[in-house]
């Protein structure tokens, strides 16, 4: 092997790492919020008990995950060019959607997994059906489900990555760049791999401190599909 | 079907041609690497089993464009080969999606009872013979769901591909649209390709699970 390992352009251009690292930060968490929201209404809707309810959820996530998630934001940058969305906008908007399939996939299953007894005896009491869900349902199935979902925000996190197709300057975007701009392309890809691996690891442990989730009753992974 | 479809159907063919070879390649070399993987780990092989338990951490850690990059931009410079996109990206796949594999089929090592390793050895069988003919077909028959989940991963991930300049469906699709701009039918065609292939291999791992899956 001649290869000489050279990290000192790696660090004369560690401004661009940081900037790239804080654009990815950015994405992940605006992007996760998003994703959050709208796949906790989604995966409550697929547990819910009208048929026309659950087929329409379930449709729409089966619609959403097995699309490629570049596809979903080439939709947004190209298919929507009109519209003229920033690239920053089109690949949360991308991301949030395609990872909001995946949190609702996980809500309905946490909801599924909270036995039944529990909310027709929180019926029974008085409670509407909101505080139902609210008080009694979502509580406990946090707790079942914190394991996936902090399997889902490092997914989310390395999906990210592919905000750099349609220009969003974050971490992947700096690494070509300074890969073209000083071909120690072994240096900085490993880089920029452990930057993301330690994000990952720290994203993992975040989802713990979630209120309720820091008793999971699962071992946590920080990496699952 | 849309006219700009129809016209260019020859250029998309090939590239869901390329797509699906790209997905077959990685799945069955993403499988074997990643049944070997957990058979070592699950031996406990010194030296190799922490070292591969490092590389399915890493894998795992890492984002599927990175790895690209480097199977295309790093390893070739670092060893000193000419990587073609095609050639670098079957590498990429087959590692990324190993590492997964390993774990799903990790996961399916620990749930065969310890029962049976201790009846397989009191029977005879050597250690190799327990784990080839008891634990790893019960090993393998509980992780098919997991399997064809990563296997449909696989299939949406080849389009991230394009990106090191392998010509498969989405690739493809981005050049056609460069010249007919047509951005909408032709992002929604190939998305409606995508949702078909990924539920037709959904529908297989369920209907093997049916025949195979269920404990004996």
């Amino acid at each position: 092997m001649t290869y000489h390992f050279d990290f000192a352009p790696i660090w004369a251009h560690r401004d661009l790492l940081i900037a790239g690292l804080a654009r990815t930060v950015a994405v992940s968490a605006v992007a996760l919020v998003i994703a959050l929201l709208l796949g906790i209404v989604v995966g409550t809707l697929a547990a819910a008990r009208r048929r026309l309810w659950r087929f329409a959820a379930t449709g729409a996530v089966e619609m959403t995950r097995n699309v490629p998630l570049l596809i979903h934001m080439y939709l947004w940058y190209v298919g929507l060019a009109f519209l003229r969305l920033p690239p920053f906008l089109c690949a949360v908007l991308g991301l949030a959607i395609y990872s909001a399939a995946y949190v609702a996939e996980i809500v309905r299953a946490g909801i599924a997994a909270v036995p039944h007894g529990q909310s027709e005896s929180a019926l029974a009491l008085g409670l509407t059906r909101f505080r139902t869900l609210r008080f009694i349902v979502y509580p406990q199935a946090l707790r079942i489900v914190a394991p996936s979902l902090a399997s889902l925000f490092s997914q989310l996190i390395k999906d990210s990555s592919l905000a750099s197709v349609i220009t969003v300057s974050e971490l992947s975007f700096a690494a070509s760049a300074i890969e073209s701009d000083t071909f120690r392309s072994f240096e900085i890809y490993i880089t920029v791999a452990l930057i993301y691996l330690m994000l990952v690891m720290a994203a993992s442990r975040l989802v713990l401190l979630l209120p309720g989730a820091h008793r999971p009753l699962l071992r946590v992974r920080f990496a699952d599909a | 079907m849309p006219e700009v479809i129809l016209r260019n159907l020859p250029f998309l063919l090939q590239g869901l041609a390329l797509t699906l070879s790209l997905a077959t390649l990685a799945a069955a070399g993403g499988t074997a690497l990643g049944v070997v993987v957990a058979a070592v780990r699950y031996g406990g092989v010194k030296l190799a089993a922490p070292l591969l338990a490092a590389y399915v951490e890493f894998m795992r850690g890492t984002p599927l464009l990175i790895v690209l990059f480097i199977c295309y931009f790093a390893l070739p410079a670092l060893l000193g080969y000419k990587a073609s996109a095609f050639g670098a990206a079957t590498l990429g796949f087959i590692l990324f999606t190993g590492a997964y594999i390993a774990e799903d089929i990790r996961a399916g090592l620990a749930a065969v009872p310890k029962g049976q390793i201790e009846a397989g050895l009191a029977s005879g069988l050597r250690p190799r013979e327990v784990l080839r003919l008891i634990v790893l077909p019960q090993a393998l028959r509980a992780a098919i769901p997991m399997l064809f989940n990563q296997y449909v991963r696989l299939v949406k991930f080849t389009s991230v591909a394009s990106v090191i300049g392998v010509h498969e469906l989405t690739g493809d699709a981005m050049l056609v649209n460069a010249r007919d701009f047509a951005p909408i039918t032709i992002l929604a065609t190939i998305a409606a390709t995508y949702l078909v292939c990924c539920s037709l291999i959904s529908l297989a791992g369920r209907l093997l699970y049916r025949r195979l899956g269920a404990p004996a």
